[in-house]
């Protein structure tokens, strides 16, 4: 019966590395068992009492225990953690909901398998600022904006450090630079009855933005039939909502919308996307025809005429 | 009760801010292109630090969004005015010393000067309109002594100059919404009165 008496040691070590645990204060030529995660380990890995692990890799991280020989009493235990130093982490700053707050984000750009610590630092001209954390997403936190239009940059340092090692990197970056609008937000396409060749486009300020008044934003519009690549671009510099003029009659159409302040920083992402189709004129039907069966359509839908009905008017329905 | 019609002076105000919003968006276009020029005929980089330059007005402002409605724009008319003093002083030391043949550079400058003392005429105009002081004119700081500096030094306060006013105009942008946002604010409160 294996008796367990010492608290759990934590070892980190590198992949790759060789390490080589000691069997607490056992001499070397001890008689000793090896376990890890409760399972005896192979002769061909002890060195003596030692024992030797070469070039370890994720694999090798587990809970190793050391008994010795006669009466199974445990001499030394480690949990022995695989991984690597923390690369140079990738940070970034942005301003969603200007001139309140800018935030920053960072991520790792590889895995090191375990844990790591940031540690952030704002400074603007001569003052540090403070960057309140967030439950989550862990790795961003928020920083006030304590003075607004000033000349004097940013500078940011993240540095991220764990058992293995320690790494950072620092941004600068100039007040309006940053400024970055969430996406439009409930953007709705409407055909334009009686007008095969209009689409009308509302949409609202993002949320975020917080005073759209004073920091009025700015909008560009994305649009194309889906049968088309190329899209048609229009900037409009006030209002939300825009109708299109030129759609292709009966086509569907697919569009976006981006906002921007009107002065500073840079384009949000594009909104999601909307789909509509402009108005088609209902089909006429000659009545000395046989009835054709009465089919309804809505303007928005397409229209696929039954076999035998005779189509009227081919030129009003298509591109008129 | 009469239709939503505003007052006069509400609108001669609206009206104003607009006008002052679009000349001060055409500034700081003009001024961001005109700092482009000059960084490269000062053979100076754009990130050189200017901590040593100082006694211009700086655009940068704490706690903007509670600032008064007088003291945005009486900040501004201050601002403009002593930028129509060392756009002059930097148009000197241009035609001078740094760029003398340079005319064409020398008129980029000068048709800044013009649309920021256009924009100070502007300001002060919607001061008296709104009713507020309009502030006493100063004597500009460091004119005085600018024969005693370096022609590096002389340099660097021209790029300070042009980026401070560059923010400046684009404080003076979000002034004068936050100015209009009140006074549509204001106007509705008004008819509602009536």
């Amino acid at each position: 019966q294996r008796h367990s008496q010492q608290d759990t040691r934590v070892q980190y070590e590198r992949i790759g590395a060789d390490v080589t645990m000691k069997c607490g204060a056992m001499d070397w030529d001890a008689a000793v068992t090896w376990t890890v995660n409760g399972s005896d380990i192979d002769e061909s890995h002890l060195n003596g009492s030692y024992l030797v692990l070469r070039n370890v890799h994720l694999g090798h991280s587990g809970q190793y225990s050391c008994y010795e020989g006669s009466s199974w009493h445990l001499k030394y235990q480690t949990s022995l953690k695989v991984g690597t130093p923390p690369k140079e982490p990738v940070l970034m700053c942005r301003s969603n909901n200007y001139p309140k707050r800018f935030y920053c984000s960072w991520h790792l750009p590889s895995p090191t398998y375990i844990p790591n610590t940031f540690n952030i630092s704002v400074i603007h001209g001569t003052r540090e600022m403070v960057c309140e954390k967030e439950a989550v997403p862990k790795n961003r936190c928020h920083i006030r904006y304590l003075q607004l239009f000033s000349t004097v940059k940013y500078k940011v340092t993240l540095t991220v450090t764990n058992a293995l090692g320690r790494n950072s990197t620092t941004i600068t970056f100039d007040e309006f630079a940053i400024v970055k609008p969430d996406p439009p937000e409930n953007v709705v396409a409407k055909p334009v009855p009686y007008s095969p060749r209009r689409l009308e486009v509302r949409w609202n300020n993002p949320s975020s933005w917080p005073d759209p008044e004073s920091f009025p934003l700015k909008f560009f519009l994305r649009y194309r039939p889906l049968i088309l690549d190329q899209w048609q671009h229009v900037e409009l510099s006030d209002g939300t909502s825009h109708t299109i003029t030129d759609a292709y009659a009966g086509k569907e159409y697919i569009i976006q919308v981006a906002a921007k302040d009107n002065d500073i920083g840079t384009w949000s992402d594009w909104s999601v996307a909307v789909h509509a189709t402009p108005w088609t004129e209902e089909p006429k039907y000659l009545t000395t025809e046989a009835q054709a069966p009465e089919t309804t359509t809505s303007s928005t839908s397409s229209f696929v005429p039954p076999p035998t009905t005779k189509i009227c008017d081919q030129e009003k329905v298509v591109g008129s | 009760m009469a239709s939503a019609e505003r007052p006069p002076v509400i609108l001669r105000s609206l009206d104003l801010c607009s006008r002052a919003i679009r000349l001060a968006r055409k500034i700081r276009s003009d001024v961001v292109s005109l700092l482009d020029s000059y960084v490269e005929r000062q053979g100076l980089d754009k990130n050189i630090s200017l901590d040593g330059v100082d006694s211009m007005p700086t655009a940068a402002v704490e706690h903007w969004s509670e600032l008064t409605e007088a003291e945005r724009l009486g900040n501004n008319l201050k601002a403009y005015r002593i930028f129509q003093t060392l756009l002059a002083e930097v148009l000197e030391d241009q035609r001078t010393h740094l760029t003398p043949t340079d005319t064409n550079f020398h008129e980029s400058i000068q048709s800044v000067m013009l649309q920021v003392s256009a924009l100070a005429s502007q300001l002060e105009e919607l001061l008296m309109l709104l009713e507020h002081s309009v502030p006493a004119r100063e004597e500009v700081e460091g004119t005085a002594d600018s024969t005693s500096r370096s022609m590096f030094e002389k340099k660097l306060r021209g790029l300070k100059v042009l980026q401070e006013l560059a923010q400046w105009s684009v404080r003076s942008v979000k002034d004068l919404h936050h100015v209009t946002k009140h006074s549509h604010s204001s106007s509705t409160v008004h008819v509602s009165h009536q």
